[in-house]
Parts: C-alpha cells; sequence; structure tokens
C-alpha cells in the first residue's frame, strides 16, 4: 500500500521556480483543497479522535455495545463490516440475500426510540457541572439511554414477548426538539441548560435534526477527513471490505448519512416519535425543600414556562429522581427524602448516587463518557468546528468514575424496563380497547363512513373550506387536538412502531390514513403512509407477493408525493426519510423488491431532495441495490449486473467531481469488478465495447491524478514542486504517467481475452479512442507481467 | 432529437453502432448529444441489456410466439431504450434522446406552436414525448424492421460469425441503416 511516488525521489522545490508559483493558486481554487488544506493539515488528536470514533460508529454498530460498555470508543476496533451487526437476525423478513447484512435495518429500529425529556433543578445542574459535564444531567445521561444495558423484552398487543438487545430511549432537553429555535427570552428562565452551551461555538449546536443541508456538510466533512488524512484508515475500510465483497458496496459515510438524517427527530404535530413518553424530572440531595422543588418543577413543565406545545400530549409519565451527591450528602437524609418521595410520587421514583467530584484521564477507574450516537448533524458538526478552532489538543470529553456509570446504567435500566416499558404497553392495550377496537367494529365502520359522505359532499360545494362540521381536524393550525381519537390513534400506532409491534401498528396506519385523507389533512396523511409502509416491511413476516410489494410502492409514493407537492409548505426532509428508509428496507427483501428500491432511489435524484453529497451516495447506493438482486439459474436471467455497473460508474463519475477521490476510486473499482468477472470460465475480461472502456480509462486516470494531488498536500505539499508543470494535476508527474500505464495494461492485455475482444484490437478503431485521452501511453512496451504492479489494489 | 442505434451480440459484445438525428419535423439528421450524453450512451444501453433478458425470459405478455419487437424497454434520465432481439439473441437497441422541449424541459414553451416543435406526430399527443405512444413505437418499429432485413443479408454472409464477435463493416450495411433511420425516424 505504500503509494509509489515515494520510491522516486522528488526534485527539491525550488521557491523562485515559475512554474511552482502558476501551479499554486490554480490548486488553492478548488474549494476541497481551500478548505481542507487550513484545518486538517493540524493533526490535531482530540480531532482525530472524533472523526474515528464517528466513523468507526457509522460502520455496523458493534456488537460490544452491551458487553463492554465502558470501553471507551477510540478502543473500538475498526471492524466496520464485522458481522457482529447481525445479532439482531431473529427478526429479519425472510431470508437476507447472501452477503448483505441487515445493518440499516437494525439502524432504523433503533432511530424510532421513545423520547425522554430531562428536567433538572439548578442544584443538580450544578452539581453535574462541576464534574465537567457543560451539558448538566441531559449530558451525562444522553450517551447511556441509547443502547440499555441487557435485554428488554416487550410484549406486544397479542401477548407474545419479545426481547431485544439494542433499545434504547434519547433523553431530548424539555425546550428542544421544537420546529423553531427557543426563544431568545426564555432563556434566562430555562437558563441552565442553555448558558453552558451557547458559549463554545459560533454554530448554534441545536439537538434538533431533520435539517439535510447540515447532514450533507457533516458528511462532507467526514469525507474530506478521509480524504486527507488517514489513509490509515480508510485502508482499513477496504481491507475490512474484501472478506465480504458483496457488503463493501455499502460506504460508511452511507451509513453515517442516514444515521444523521435519522438523529434528533424534530418536534412535529403530524407524528409522535419526537413526543416525551416520559419526563425525568431530577433533584439534588443539597436542595433543601425536596418535594416542593419536585412540584413546583412539574406544574412548570405541566403547564408553565416549560410547556410543550399544545398539539402535545401533556400527561405523559413523570419520573421523579433524587441525585445524590455521595461526597458531601448524607445518605441518612437522602434515604429518607427518597421515602417521602416515594410516599408522594408512588412508584416511579428512583435514587441516583453520583460523586461530585471532578474526574480525570488519569484516575485510577475513569471511564471516558461515550460519544453519543445518535446526535444531531448540528451538533456534531458544532463538536467538529470547537476542536478545530481550539488550541487545546486534550481530549475535553469529560470522562466519570466507573462507580457512576453503574449507578447510571442501573438507573437507565430500571426507568425503561420498570417504568417507560411497561407504561407504553398498558397505553397500547388502553387505546387499542377503547379507541382502535371501537373504530374497527360495525359502529366505527358506519361512522366513518358517514363521515366520509359528508367530508365528499362538503368537499364538492366548496374545496377551500375543508374543515367539515364533525372533523376533528384544525385545518387552520394544522394538527390534531392531542385528545382526539386521531390523535391518539397515532400516537398508539407510534407507540407500536417504537415497540417494535409492526403489525399492529400497520392496521392503526392504515385506518388513520382513510381519516386523515377525509380530513385533508395531508401532512399526517403522508406521515401514517409513511410510517405504514415502514411498518409493512419491517414486519417480520414475508412480503413476497406482488400485490403486497405494489401496497408498499404506493404507500411510498403517496407518502413522498404528499410531503412535497401536494400541500403548500412541502416537507422535503420528510420525503427524503420516506424514500430513503424505504429503499433501504426494500432493498432487503432482495429479488424484485431491490428493483424497486432502485427506482426509489433514482427518484430522491429526479426530485432533487438532496444536495451534491446526498446525490452521490444515492447514486452510489443503487449500484448496490442492483448488485443484490442474483439472477436465477446458470444464465443468471434477471440479475442486474449490468446495471449495478453503470451505476457504479455513474457514482464513480459523480465522485471525481466533487474532488473525493477515494469514493471514486472505489466506485470505480466495483464497476470494473463487476464489468470485468462476466467471462462464463471465470476469466477477467475486459469491457464490452470500446467506448466505454476509453471512458473508464480516462475516468480512471483522473481518479488517480486528483488522488495523488491529494495526497500530495498531506504529505508536506513537496508533490507541487514537480516542476514539469503541465498543468494543475499533472505536476505528479512520472509516477502517475507509469501508474496509468500499468492500470491500463491490465485492463486491457487480459492473459487471455476471449476471441471478440482480439478482433476488437484489431480493427484499425483503437489508437484512436486511446490516443487522444492518453498520448503518453505506450501500449507495445507492455506485456503480461506487469499485471503484479497494478497500483495498490485500490 | 438524437438516436444511437446499436446492435449487440449474444455475448453483450456491440457488433454495430451508428449514431444520427431524426430527419422528421425538418430535422437535418445530425445527432445532438452532449459530451457527457455522448459518452454515457454507451453505458445506458449496455445496461439496458439487464431489462431486456428480463423481458425477453420473462413471462410473456403476448399470446404466441415471443415477440420479436421489445418496444420501450428501459430509460434512464432522458434518454428512452427500445428493443428488438432476433432469433439468434442479437439485439438492437435503439436509444432515443427527445428534445429538450418534447421532454418539457427547457423554456421553449412558447415555441411549441412552430412548425419546428409542433409535430406530435412522432413525440404523442401533448408535445411531450411518450415512449409507448403508438406512433412511436410504429416507427421504431418500421426502422427495426428494416434492419432486421439488412441484417440478416450480412448474417447470411458466410464468412461473417456474429457470434464470434465480428464486428460489422460493411458499408452497405451501414448505408441501409441510415436510410432506415431517415425514413422512420
Amino acid at each position: 500500500m505504500t503509494p509509489p511516488q515515494d520510491a522516486t525521489p522528488k526534485p527539491p522545490k525550488y521557491p523562485a521556480n515559475l512554474e511552482t508559483s502558476m501551479i499554486l493558486p490554480k490548486q488553492r481554487a478548488s474549494p476541497a483543497s481551500s478548505l481542507a488544506s487550513l484545518p486538517y493539515r493540524r493533526s490535531n488528536p482530540s480531532l482525530q479522535k472524533l472523526f474515528e470514533s464517528t466513523a468507526s460508529i457509522s460502520g455496523s454498530r458493534p456488537s460490544s455495545g452491551t458487553a463492554t460498555p465502558t470501553a471507551p470508543p477510540s478502543t473500538i476496533p475498526s471492524s466496520l463490516f464485522s458481522p457482529g451487526s447481525r445479532y439482531n437476525g431473529a427478526g429479519t423478513p425472510g431470508s437476507l440475500p447472501p452477503g448483505v447484512s441487515d445493518e440499516h435495518r437494525t439502524l432504523i429500529q433503533r432511530a424510532f426510540a421513545p423520547h425522554v425529556a430531562v428536567l433538572a433543578d439548578t442544584e443538580t445542574e450544578e452539581l453535574i457541572r462541576a464534574k465537567g459535564f457543560e451539558g448538566g444531567l441531559l449530558q451525562l445521561l444522553r450517551p447511556f439511554g441509547e443502547s440499555v444495558p441487557g435485554k428488554v423484552t416487550i410484549r406486544d398487543s397479542v401477548g407474545a414477548s419479545k426481547s431485544y438487545e439494542d433499545f434504547g430511549v434519547r433523553f431530548v432537553g424539555v425546550n428542544e426538539g421544537l420546529g423553531l429555535p427557543p426563544m431568545p427570552g426564555r432563556d434566562s428562565t430555562s437558563g441552565q441548560k442553555e448558558g453552558g452551551r451557547a458559549s463554545s461555538s459560533s454554530i448554534r449546536p441545536r439537538r434538533l435534526g431533520g435539517d439535510v443541508p447540515q447532514v450533507e456538510e457533516l458528511v462532507d466533512r467526514h469525507l474530506q477527513y478521509s480524504e486527507f488524512n488517514s489513509q490509515d484508515m480508510v485502508a482499513d475500510y477496504l481491507n475490512q471490505g474484501e472478506p465480504q465483497p458483496q457488503e463493501s458496496t455499502t460506504s460508511p459515510f452511507y451509513t453515517l448519512y442516514l444515521r444523521r438524517l435519522l438523529s434528533g427527530l424534530p418536534l412535529v404535530p403530524h407524528e409522535t416519535f419526537a413526543h416525551p413518553v416520559a419526563g425525568i424530572i431530577a433533584i439534588s440531595s443539597r436542595n433543601a425543600n425536596p418535594i416542593e422543588e419536585l412540584r413546583r418543577l412539574y406544574s412548570r413543565q405541566h403547564d408553565g414556562d416549560l410547556r410543550f406545545p399544545q398539539w402535545v400530549e401533556n400527561d405523559y409519565l413523570r419520573y421523579y429522581v433524587l441525585v445524590h451527591d455521595e461526597e458531601t450528602g448524607d445518605i441518612a437524609k437522602s434515604n429518607q427524602t427518597f421515602d417521602s418521595m416515594k410516599r408522594h410520587f408512588g412508584l416511579h421514583c428512583h435514587l441516583l448516587r453520583l460523586k461530585s467530584q471532578q474526574c480525570i484521564p488519569s484516575d485510577d477507574d475513569s471511564v471516558r463518557l461515550p460519544t453519543c450516537e445518535w446526535m444531531s448533524a448540528s451538533e456534531e458538526l458544532a463538536e467538529i468546528q470547537k476542536r478545530e478552532t481550539s488550541d487545546d489538543i486534550t481530549d475535553p470529553t469529560p470522562y466519570l468514575p466507573d462507580s457512576d456509570i453503574t449507578a447510571i446504567r442501573t438507573f437507565i435500566r430500571e426507568l425503561v424496563a420498570q417504568s417507560i416499558v411497561p407504561n407504553m404497553e398498558r397505553a397500547v392495550s388502553t387505546w387499542n380497547e377503547q379507541i382502535l377496537a371501537r373504530r374497527r367494529g360495525i359502529s366505527g365502520r358506519f361512522m366513518s363512513l358517514s363521515k366520509r359522505w359528508t367530508g365528499f359532499g362538503g368537499s364538492r360545494t366548496s374545496s377551500s373550506s375543508s374543515s367539515t362540521s364533525n372533523s376533528n381536524y384544525d385545518s387552520l393550525q394544522g394538527f390534531y387536538r392531542p385528545d382526539a381519537p386521531e390523535a391518539l390513534m397515532r400516537k398508539l400506532a407510534d407507540y407500536c412502531f417504537m415497540l417494535r409491534d409492526y403489525k399492529l401498528g400497520l392496521s392503526t396506519y392504515d385506518i388513520l390514513r382513510a381519516d386523515f385523507q377525509t380530513d385533508k389533512a395531508w401532512r399526517h396523511y403522508a406521515g401514517a403512509a409513511e410510517m405504514a409502509a415502514l411498518s409493512a416491511l419491517l414486519s417480520p413476516g414475508p412480503l413476497t407477493s406482488k400485490t403486497r410489494t405494489d401496497t408498499v410502492n404506493t404507500l411510498i409514493q403517496d407518502a413522498s408525493y404528499s410531503y412535497t407537492d401536494r400541500q403548500r409548505s412541502a416537507a422535503p426532509y420528510y420525503a427524503l426519510r420516506t424514500l430513503a428508509l424505504g429503499l433501504e428496507l426494500l432493498r432487503l427483501r432482495g429479488s424484485s423488491a431491490a428493483d424497486d428500491a432502485a427506482r426509489w432511489a433514482s427518484r430522491i435524484l429526479e426530485t432533487g431532495l438532496v444536495g451534491p453529497i446526498g446525490a452521490a451516495l444515492f447514486t452510489q447506493r443503487i449500484a448496490a441495490c442492483y448488485v443484490v438482486r442474483p439472477g436465477v439459474g446458470t444464465l443468471r436471467v434477471g440479475s442486474r449486473r449490468r446495471k449495478a455497473a453503470f451505476w457504479a460508474v455513474l457514482a464513480a463519475e459523480t465522485w471525481w467531481k466533487m474532488e473525493r477521490a477515494l469514493q471514486a476510486d472505489r466506485c470505480l473499482e466495483l464497476a470494473t469488478s463487476l464489468y470485468g468477472s462476466r467471462g462464463e470460465d471465470g476469466e477477467l475480461v475486459g469491457l464490452p465495447s470500446q467506448d466505454m472502456q476509453a471512458f473508464v480509462d480516462a475516468l480512471r486516470q483522473q481518479i488517480m491524478g486528483l488522488r495523488l494531488a491529494n495526497r500530495g498536500f498531506v504529505e508536506g505539499g513537496d508533490a507541487l514542486g514537480d516542476g514539469d508543470g503541465e498543468d494543475g494535476v499533472g505536476d505528479t508527474g512520472v509516477d502517475e504517467k507509469r501508474l496509468v500505464v500499468e492500470d491500463e495494461a491490465l485492463e486491457t492485455l487480459d492473459t487471455s481475452p476471449r476471441q471478440h475482444r482480439k478482433s476488437l484490437i484489431g480493427v484499425p478503431a483503437p489508437a484512436v479512442d486511446v490516443g487522444p485521452l492518453s498520448p503518453r501511453v505506450d501500449r507495445k512496451t507492455q506485456d503480461g507481467e506487469v499485471k503484479d504492479d497494478h497500483f495498490e489494489g485500490a | 432529437m438524437s438516436y444511437y442505434f446499436t446492435i449487440f451480440s449474444p455475448t453483450d459484445t456491440p457488433l454495430f453502432t451508428h449514431e444520427f438525428g431524426t430527419s422528421r419535423s425538418g430535422g437535418d439528421g445530425v445527432p445532438h448529444f452532449t459530451t457527457a450524453e455522448r459518452s454515457m450512451a454507451p453505458f445506458v444501453l449496455h445496461s439496458a441489456l439487464d431489462m431486456v433478458e428480463e423481458v425477453q425470459w420473462g413471462p410473456s405478455t403476448s399470446s404466441g410466439s415471443a415477440p420479436m419487437y421489445l418496444k420501450h424497454i428501459d430509460k434512464y434520465a432522458n434518454n428512452f431504450v427500445s428493443c428488438w432481439v432476433t432469433g439468434a439473441n442479437v439485439r438492437f437497441l435503439l436509444l432515443t434522446r427527445p428534445r429538450d422541449e418534447a421532454l418539457g424541459l427547457g423554456g421553449s414553451g412558447n415555441n411549441r406552436g412552430s412548425l419546428a416543435g409542433g409535430r406530435t406526430g412522432m413525440t404523442g399527443g401533448g408535445g411531450l414525448y411518450n415512449p409507448s405512444a403508438p406512433a412511436t413505437e410504429e416507427a421504431v418499429k418500421n426502422f427495426f424492421v428494416e434492419v432486421y432485413e439488412a441484417w440478416v443479408k450480412t448474417v447470411m454472409n458466410p464468412f461473417f460469425h456474429a457470434g464470434n464477435g465480428d464486428v460489422v463493416k460493411s458499408p452497405v450495411f451501414k448505408a441501409r441503416v441510415a436510410a432506415a433511420a431517415k425514413k422512420y425516424l
């Protein structure tokens, strides 16, 4: 893997060299290099840690998440394509196509997790901030909530229990996640959380996702990083990919893109995933008047200044936590307070014992705070920016004593397994009996029928005023009141989805779809259609029949259309989410569903829902969709190898245009392997047509030049001073020429090309197609021996 | 409108390639591909072979014998692909790139009424190009039939082995394809 230009000594760079001074501005002119040259060439270990930890998360989630929970992320082995991600194979629909991991299915399941609002009193925030956590209790709890230790057993609507290892909850702040930024005036009142964060960087880090441009920017930063200074890391990617050639089509950056797309779901009326399922109210043992303080916080949250918007159900589960200070507090007194809390508030209480001292990395039992997997794109961008601009090379991530971590894990385990999940189960069964069963019965059908008819008449007479008298939909403000049956049913369906009871979820979403359509609540309708499609795809039963696939396709189509075109205010983020998740899940279904997946992916590209980075990633993804479709029989009828190769070439070209040489290179490799291994006798055969061969060769040459140029920046910039200075790329000079020659030799002079290839080369044409593209290439001098010198095999 | 016509051997090697523009609606018979489209055209056609095989070997849509003309089978961006399969599994693929106006792209909405843009005989109703419009299908079919005739005469040459990937070099064949293109497309 040593880059060949190391072998030949470069002529020294003379400052007076005219060519050099002419080349330099040219190279600076490229936006990527100018962006990257400054911050990335500085080796900032804390920054590197951030990129690496996120990148390693962005691959398949290491299965050690619960087994060795205290391991700092930086020590997680970079086994990105480890088969460990298949531990959830129980829920896999049917049998996966060979070599396809259901990594993204797991990702989607984990993305829709119950949200828990965190509210703490001032003393608790002070206590925790003294430990080095600027974000207070929320920052402390957040990483641990993402995967609840141990298995969580969930009983579904028919009474069957199922255990999940990867169940998690998301801790959110009380005033975060709203579609609008928090009011500046409110910061003074709810300021305990705001103060620490706002000072640190210029981007305001909001724990709110749903912003596609930010996701793109973030992925771009990661790409740049991998492009410019992590040969070892990317080498790892490539090497790790070899044992599983099929799944190497999944780029870690695509996974990162999806993850950030699903991080920080915004709090909106038309879906309740981000609505709090429970709220933690924490007070400190230092508080003189604990019960009063709890009541005050509760009333602030219930109907005071910290209340959620009116379309959010307000009577969610409250969980009361007493944070005991191990070092200064008196445990007897805390126990007494805790007992009185239990008397007042019942079972949903916990005594959390933490050390108040700040922990430093050199302490005996100190453990680094795990990185948040599900932070939103803006947060991570802010973090990257903060670390880039700070001169401090130490890792700012706070450390925790081991005992604290155990305490927090116990707390979260108890919170989820004993309060949140049973509470959600109970809510599901209650609503199922009281609302859904009534709707499903005879009278319910009749009611909806009559409603539909009146709605029908109303729509004929006046198309503008869609709110009929007996509709619960507030068409002006665009939401259902939280106690309306529709809102409750939506909540029921979302609970089912979060508890992974996809069957009940699907049937509820179907009923809701009809209701929302009658009410012309298009965004709600789109949401229900989206989730119905996802539930259908996630439910473990086989979905092989053509009609079911058609249903899903109609749902996805409906959802994406209703999210964007049907209403005045389009919601492209949700349309993108629908299509992206739909395509991922369809792809896992294999065979003919993979075609649909590819179609939805090209829909994403056509409708322009994504920016340049997303476009490249999804182009690459289309190739991956086609790759999973195997042919039938010896003729491999129905395989999509040629399509896959075509899209891989397209992706390579797109990446190259964006100057992401490594990505382009990987796509091109995939393409050539798909085109090449077509021969019946298993021999490597070149591309079928001269034109295509010429195009691919030219592209490869350009990518190579770009790659060497990028590398030249990293390795002290001595490649700049080559001196021959033909053009912007050609400054890499002789080496590039040699490499390209070798590469072409591999492509065109196979050891035993098939006969028709010989005859192709025999026609007078070949000098024409290769000549103008690479005038320096002289094939005659090559022989088959150079094959082993194929540049890096990458 | 621009066309890119390729004959693929059963082993996916292109045996003959011809580019041309429409000669109808005042067209000059010269293709107007952009450079990017031009370089992508072979890839598009080659990738369409996947769909050809699917249609060819898939469940038959017509009663009786399998048709040779498979009509419009694939689409990439603004490129439409039609196919004809000969008895020896040689595939004729025709890539059609309609003008931007015919796709409803370009800002030439006022141009549609003029003579150049107004001939909707080829482009189906409404001015938008529709690959499965009867007129379009018929025109492409006629073109394929003519090419097929010429092709049959070419492969009857005992010194020509299409199965071995022999490229068609005959100027007569080329002239006939060009004539068929001029006549029907």
